[in-house]
């Protein structure tokens, strides 16, 4: 079955770490994750600025690492990045900003890779709120 | 065409859970994770409402929410882990998260 996942929620709510798990059972049990999409707070997952006290999860570094072993196609919504100041080298280039937080193996995009991961995909389960 | 509604806000908070249930088809399923697992706490109001679901609506809770609350699941709530999480999303043609 093939899977899409977005997530809403920032790295300290329990939703994320749920979305996590959750995409980790898919691969376990032999699914195909066709896209994760982070939109809202969920794109503060995708910054490698975040420093979470040491006896708490590093979601955002969790997140890393599972998306660059699986070599997965994880879009962060570009809007929701930029307000946010959650920045590639491009876009720190661009807005004159001094630093960028973001980079591999994240991309930058729009809201239609959601759409459209919603169309490959069998199922799209969201993660958000608590 | 049966949908598993998946919920994670507490039930006591706001009136998502309530809109659920109202909303719920005749083979949805219900599947509670984080502070929705307190809609089972035994003789509250919400657990009444779930008790009264119609016989085929599924309840499921996801089982480190259920323990990490001191929850014990009864009746017809059956516990589930990650990969029973992702075994009934495919199960279920839809998945609707209450964000």
């Amino acid at each position: 079955m093939k899977f899409a996942i977005a997530l809403f929620s920032a790295p300290h709510a329990p939703s994320s770490r749920r979305a996590l798990r959750f995409a980790e059972a898919a691969l376990a049990s032999g699914h195909e994750i066709v896209r994760l999409f982070f939109y809202q707070d969920a794109v503060h997952n995708a910054s490698n600025a975040a420093v979470p006290p040491q006896d708490e999860l590093n979601l955002p570094a969790e997140w890393g690492v599972f998306v660059r072993h699986h070599r997965l196609d994880a879009v962060v919504c570009i809007a929701a990045a930029l307000r946010r100041g959650v920045l590639n080298e491009e876009e720190a280039r661009r807005y004159g900003r001094p630093s960028a937080n973001l980079g591999e193996p994240w991309d930058l995009s729009g809201l239609g890779q959601l759409h459209e991961a919603a169309q490959m995909a069998d199922r799209l389960v969201c993660f958000g709120g608590p | 065409m049966a949908t598993l509604h998946l919920l994670s806000h507490s039930p006591f908070g706001d009136s998502r859970f309530a809109s659920c249930l109202a909303l719920l088809g005749r083979n949805d399923a219900l599947l509670l994770t984080g502070d929705a697992v307190h809609a089972l706490r035994a003789g509250s109001t919400p657990w009444e409402s779930v008790q009264q679901l119609p016989e085929g609506i599924a309840v499921f809770a996801l089982d480190e929410d259920l323990a990490a609350r001191g929850i014990a699941p009864s009746g017809r709530v059956q516990p589930v882990n990650y990969p029973g999480f992702v075994e009934l999303c495919c199960r279920y043609e839809k998945v609707n998260s209450w964000l």
